[in-house]
């Protein structure tokens, strides 16, 4: 109970924090229509190819927003060395995380609601809205696994002078199961191809199973030090 | 009875040796108060004791038990050179998150310790518009809601005008009589040395002394600021 009134209280901050800084959010909001704007002039998205396109730039949207968002809420701890009051607290290294994946999970599924909008208005493509059921699972757990690793990684990446142009050179190569298992699992329920979601589904779950044990096991040693 | 003990605790930062075996216990109730010139490890020394930092060599006893980091990060209060507050927030804002990490329920007492540290008529400004001293204060306040065991203070008063410093002064020595342990780090000898028990000087890395309070007068300390080209408060 105490675990998760610490996560609890973390993201009850995070939000407040965005509410008060708009540092996060708002930022990736602003990215993913930017570069929805960007494909729909660089790429051929007649009503032909949408469908086929959406996939690849849903998710290429998604990812490079998710790091500028996840990166943000990270350098809101290492500011004036915030995160030490969690750290001093009787809140785990543990809950710490937990906090921090929920808070990024609530921004990321946010901004992907919003971008899937913005896809639909933008490239004529309101199906997409209409088949949101079948695609949300492939969204959440995809997102799930965006959300432990881009934790870690941008509280890691942080502390470092570099950090975050070195997040996205660490935190790519990790998650690329999971953006395979999205496009494909969004290319087959959009384009009705054979071979079913399901397969690609299972194979992100795994990976978020595997991405949570390690994250919280190396989650401490990154505050630690 | 030692709620801290260091044993030839060493660090080193590639080349340069930040400190070069320290040996020091710190007692129950006590407060030592660290001087030296900057780069004299003062810094170094209190993130190791407060397991922000590990050495590099050396052994640390907590309770008279071989030390955990996270045991004693849950008994410790560490005020760095940052405040550790959450900028965008507001001073309520900052106080009801650790309110909330410490799972209590006294929003009374959060009233008091902001009253206490002159910041009740800022409590719904965000941090970010107040001054350096008032930060200051905030940060400190919050380690009175925290009531830890031990407070770890690097600078304490930077920042701070005269009336806000002897304010300071005797909240720490409410923490005292509380029976808690002080270790501060400080560049002003008349405040610092008023509130020891112990007084130490570190410089290069290592202890010069460290000795009772009514061992070491003022002068000694002023003379060695001055030998070291340094300005003492």
């Amino acid at each position: 109970m105490k675990f998760m009134g610490s996560a609890i209280a973390i993201l009850r901050k995070d939000i407040l924090l965005e509410l008060r800084g708009k540092e996060s959010l708002s930022l990736m909001l602003f990215l993913s229509l930017l570069l929805l704007v960007i494909f729909n002039f660089a790429l051929d998205t007649g009503k032909e190819n949408v469908s086929s396109l959406a996939p690849g730039i849903l998710w290429v949207v998604f990812t490079f927003s998710g790091i500028l968002g996840m990166g943000r809420t990270s350098m809101a701890e290492r500011d004036e060395d915030a995160y030490l009051s969690i750290v001093f607290s009787p809140a785990s290294a543990e809950s710490f995380y937990i906090g921090k994946v929920l808070s990024n999970l609530l921004f990321l599924v946010i901004m992907e609601m919003f971008t899937l909008l913005f896809f639909a208005i933008l490239y004529d493509f309101e199906k997409i809205i209409g088949m949101l059921p079948q695609l949300l699972p492939g969204l959440l757990l995809g997102t799930l696994g965006f959300s432990l690793v881009g934790t870690l990684f941008s509280f890691l990446t942080t502390a470092s002078r570099y950090g975050e142009v070195l997040l996205p050179f660490l935190y790519l190569p990790v998650v690329v199961p999971i953006i395979l298992g999205g496009v494909s699992s969004m290319d087959i329920i959009l384009n009705g191809k054979a071979g079913g979601a399901g397969k690609w589904i299972q194979i992100m779950a795994v990976f978020d199973v595997l991405y949570f044990a390690v994250s919280l096991l190396l989650f401490r040693y990154i505050i630690e030090e | 009875m030692n709620i801290i003990e260091l044993r030839g605790v060493r660090k080193q930062y590639h080349a340069k040796t930040a400190l070069g075996g320290i040996d020091m216990y710190v007692r129950r109730g006590e407060c030592i108060t660290l001087f030296g010139p900057n780069g004299a490890g003062k810094t170094t020394l209190l993130k190791i004791i407060s397991g922000i930092m590990s050495p590099t060599e050396g052994r640390l006893l907590y309770n008279d038990k071989p030390y955990s980091e996270s045991d004693i990060k849950k008994d410790a209060f560490y005020l760095g050179h940052r405040t550790s507050l959450y900028t965008a927030l507001t001073v309520m804002e900052n106080m009801d998150f650790i309110r909330r990490l410490f799972s209590l329920n006294h929003r009374r007492q959060v009233e008091d310790i902001l009253r206490g540290h002159g910041l009740w008529e800022r409590r719904n400004d965000p941090v970010n518009e107040l001054s350096q001293g008032m930060k200051r204060r905030l940060a400190l306040a919050k380690g009175f809601i925290m009531s830890p065991e031990i407070f770890i203070l690097d600078e304490p008063f930077t920042g701070l005008d005269h009336r806000w410093r002897s304010a300071i002064l005797a909240k720490i020595n409410d923490i005292k009589k509380q029976g808690k342990s002080v270790l501060i780090s400080t560049h002003l000898v008349e405040e610092g040395h008023r509130l020891a028990d112990r007084v130490a000087f570190l410089h290069r890395g290592r202890f010069l002394f460290i000795r009772d309070r009514e061992e070491v007068d003022t002068a000694e300390i002023y003379g060695l600021f001055d030998s070291m080209g340094e300005l003492a408060g």
